[in-house]
């Protein structure tokens, strides 16, 4: 253990001194404090807050990032190639303790640059409305939305198999299938037409969601339910008028007394973007049981409107405040970084410098864009099926979903990270992909000749 | 363990990316480098010293045959932890100045804080860089450089000392400091395997060498019976008269025999160390390494006899004072102070009988200046290293005798 840390030590001191580690510090903290005081976003508080802690901890992740890949690259491979290592190794250390050393070196630096930049982001974020000449409104407005942690609860997709089934009989009955698709397309696109259907309201229509198990954390609290309108036909003004309802709906459906008040909200909304409707919290029924309506109002509207599948209706609800909201997206980046450090410290048991950089530069992008990659090998598996399916795409898949796991992703839209998906994180990135890396390392350094000469 | 590094057909192989072009850089080697002895590796540039070094030390490995150090492997944890190792170059940290250096290494060997820093002081002040020890020493040049890496190789006290080129690069002064320091280790019982071209260094120091050509050992054995023209017999004498000389040759014609009369020549080396201490003594500032003669306290002698009085009033106070040798002598009326080096390198200098640097031709010992050495003074003799007390090292042999048990052990094993 004291070999271990006596290399994690030398290899901080390697990054301060040969002022890597200064150079990226400097670099953050004057964009991160010029940013801070910058930033407007959309002009409201709320909007520049979003914009600050977004650009704030991606900027610091990708820094980071980029930091641990160079660091843990360059202190294994300049030890080997300006041969340091020559008196470390014949020192009475295993060699899986150097790489374990340097891995711990790296971790460390990054956990105290990532403790100072998040507390640098944290504390500009929570200060800035007291800088700010923020009306009333638009505070009440951030303290709802933006300094705090919500669940999200999405309405349940509809079972639409039976009626996919009805129409594909249909089809094949009167003869119109398409014949240049398989029938395993034909239903795909069947089911999300089907599906799509069941969140599209015609003009006059009425849509209900029902949800279960709604809890806010106070009788005072609110909810917010969060949409976002498609239409058919983009109307002049890009506006879309509705009534909203959020109550106990099944007192209207059953016809009993009335206890539970029945909210409405009579609305007017810019289509494709995201809104949110403040509900007060005591529409919900005492046993969590709360339904959301929504209907396309026909004196104004002649289109009709469509929820998309993925984003187009949630309720929000407090579950959390925001600084343990902050701290877990901030644990979500270490997670990041560690996997980096461990792909650093295998590239560099076997590539020189500039290859290392290169490859771990590379799979970096790929993997903060592993949503778009996938869905593109997806798309062209079609074209090479079989080989595809079963070689390059578990290799893919093997990467770190840096996308998935993005910190903004949760703060810009104030929703809960839940220790859950933090623990499958630290599973998947950490404990699986990173111990493989690592692992991989261990043996290639274990067996490799330190001293190797190639002529 | 008859030996403490053998090897059995060592063989190594370097292939190029296809495994073509093969170039053998050992070949089937068969070494034994016996306990307690100095031994040399010879040979012209790439005739696979050193990579009959990094295959001792598990830097490479072996194509064919295997290395035993110490009754194990080089690499193995245990093993390493009794060796120094001097790479052909000193590969250092840059960032880092020569005290962490030192640290950093100490700490390798799990060595504890106390002990470290004692020993850290002592080499620093040993290689002469304690002035310069918190400059960052790729700021070094390469001989400060090279006593830094000497240092580390020294800082866990090593049974087997495997030194790479140790001279290069070093001004002579450091050479001889060097040399002086391999004898002194053998003499405590160390084993010292050392690779070199320099072959007066090589010379000096070694009881047995190795040549190796294109990976082969050419000729192995004893310096002095490789080197000794037992058909010729040299003489040295005071300044005599002539009537006195021409009553040798008459005597030495008698015996039918051919003589030559000439006044021994000073070695250069012995020169230049004279022309140097004046200077320094004169204290002309410098910017580079100090040069010293002084030898490590925990790497010193040990004290032919320790009374037990000695050891009670010099163990606990050893224990509690901080590391500074000198305030330790002050306590303890035992112990001598540490001559300054300019004295110790005079002295030295003007002893007007040194005993083998006056017989240049003769190589039945080795040449030897021992500043700190024993004889030098009785005093000196007593001096305690408060490092081998803490960690625990006591040797109970006087150097002399471990001097005799070599000889003996060198004469033996050729037999």
């Amino acid at each position: 253990m004291h070999s271990i840390w006596a290399v994690a030590t030398n290899t901080i001191k390697q990054a301060l001194r040969m002022k890597v580690a200064v150079v990226f510090t400097i670099l953050l903290i004057v964009m991160l404090v010029v940013m801070g005081v910058s930033t407007t976003g959309d002009g409201t508080l709320k909007g520049r807050l979003q914009t600050f802690v977004s650009y704030g901890l991606s900027l610091t992740s990708l820094l980071l990032c980029l930091l641990t890949i160079i660091v843990s690259i360059y202190s294994v491979t300049s030890d080997i190639e300006q041969r340091q290592i020559y008196t470390v190794v014949t020192k009475p250390i295993r060699r899986f303790q150097f790489l374990l050393g340097k891995l711990l070196g790296v971790i460390l630096l990054d956990v105290a640059l990532l403790c100072l930049f998040s507390a640098i982001i944290y504390t500009i974020t929570i200060y800035t409305p007291e800088f700010s000449n923020a009306t009333e409104t638009e505070r009440l407005q951030a303290d709802n939305e933006f300094y705090t942690a919500r669940a999200s609860i999405m309405p349940p997709e509809a079972d639409v198999t039976e009626e996919v089934d009805e129409a594909y009989g249909q089809l094949e009955r009167s003869g119109q299938l398409p014949e240049d698709m398989s029938r395993d397309e034909i239903i795909a696109e069947l089911t999300s037409r089907k599906k799509l259907a069941k969140r599209a309201a015609a003009v006059g229509y009425e849509l209900v969601w029902e949800f279960d198990n709604v809890k806010p954390v106070g009788p005072d609290e609110s909810l917010f339910i969060r949409f976002k309108y498609d239409v058919a036909v983009t109307p002049p003004d890009s506006q879309v008028y509705s009534r909203w309802f959020a109550g106990d709906y099944r007192q209207i459906k059953y016809g009993t007394k009335i206890e539970n008040r029945i909210y409405t909200f009579d609305r007017k909304d810019p289509v494709r973007t995201f809104r949110e409707i403040e509900v007060p919290a005591d529409a919900v029924a005492k046993d969590g049981y709360l339904a959301v309506g929504f209907l396309n109002d026909p004196r104004f509207n002649n289109t009709s409107v469509i929820f998309p599948l993925e984003d187009g209706l949630e309720v929000l609800y407090k579950a959390d405040t925001f600084t343990g909201n902050f701290m877990r997206a901030v644990l979500l980046i270490l997670f990041r970084l560690i996997f980096l450090a461990c792909l650093g410290i295998l590239a560099s048991t076997f590539l020189s410098f500039p290859v290392a950089i290169l490859l771990c530069l590379v799979l970096f992008f790929t993997a903060s864009f592993s949503g778009f990659v996938i869905e593109s090998f997806d798309y062209l598996s079609e074209n090479i099926g079989v080989f595809y399916s079963y070689t390059f795409k578990w290799m893919i898949r093997l990467l770190p979903q840096f996308d998935k796991f993005s910190p903004a992703k949760f703060l810009v839209p104030a929703r809960l990270l839940e220790w859950s998906l933090l623990a499958e994180c630290a599973a998947l990135m950490v404990c699986i992909k990173g111990l493989l890396l690592l692992v991989f390392a261990l043996v290639i350094f274990s067996y490799r000749e330190i001293a190797r000469i190639i002529i | 363990m008859e030996y403490a590094v053998e090897t059995f057909s060592l063989t190594k192989i370097f292939s190029d990316w296809w495994g073509r072009a093969k170039v053998y850089a050992v070949d089937d080697l068969n070494l034994q480098v016996r306990y307690n002895e100095v031994f040399g590796l010879l040979g012209p540039n790439g005739s696979g010293k050193t990579t009959t070094l990094k295959l001792l030390l598990g830097l490479l490995y072996p194509t064919k045959g295997r290395s035993v150090v110490f009754g194990g492997d080089g690499a193995d944890p245990k093993i390493s932890a009794r060796i120094g190792f001097l790479p052909e170059e000193s590969y250092l940290y840059r960032y880092l100045n020569a005290r962490e250096t030192l640290d950093f290494y100490g700490r390798l060997f799990g060595l504890r804080a106390k002990v470290r820093k004692m020993r850290i002081e002592a080499l620093l002040d040993m290689v002469g860089l304690k002035a310069v020890a918190n400059r960052a020493v790729g700021t070094y040049s390469k001989g400060m450089a090279r006593r830094i890496g000497l240092a580390q190789a020294l800082i866990n006290d090593p049974d087997l000392l495997v030194l790479d080129e140790p001279t290069t690069g070093l001004d002579p002064i450091g050479t001889r400091q060097i040399k002086d320091l391999i004898l002194m280790l053998a003499q405590r019982g160390k084993t010292i395997l050392l690779c070199s071209h320099l072959l007066a260094d090589v010379e000096d120091v070694c009881d047995r060498i190795a040549i190796l050509y294109g990976g082969r050992i050419q000729t192995q054995g004893r310096v002095r019976d490789l080197l000794q023209q037992t058909s010729k017999k040299q003489i040295t004498t005071d300044a005599i008269s002539d009537s006195a000389i021409e009553k040798i040759k008459q005597v030495i014609e008698d015996e039918d025999a051919d003589c030559v009369v000439t006044s021994p020549m000073d070695k250069l080396e012995t020169f230049f160390i004279k022309t140097v201490a004046a200077a320094q003594q004169q204290a002309q500032p410098t910017s580079g390494a100090v040069s010293t003669t002084r030898i490590g306290g925990f790497l010193a002698p040990q004290a032919p006899v320790e009374s037990i009085l000695d050891k009670l009033a010099s163990a606990p106070i050893s224990r509690d004072t901080s590391l500074e040798t000198p305030a330790t002598e002050q306590v303890v009326p035992a112990e001598s102070s540490e001559p300054k080096p300019d004295e110790q390198l005079l002295s030295e200098l003007t002893e007007p009988a040194e005993p083998l640097g006056t017989k240049p031709v003769v190589k039945d010992e080795k040449v030897k200046t021992e500043p700190v050495e024993p004889q030098g003074s009785g005093q000196e003799q007593i001096k305690k290293s408060i490092l081998d007390q803490l960690t625990g090292h006591r040797r109970p042999q006087n150097a002399d005798s471990e001097q005799t048990d070599k000889s003996q052990a060198g004469d033996s094993g050729d037999a």
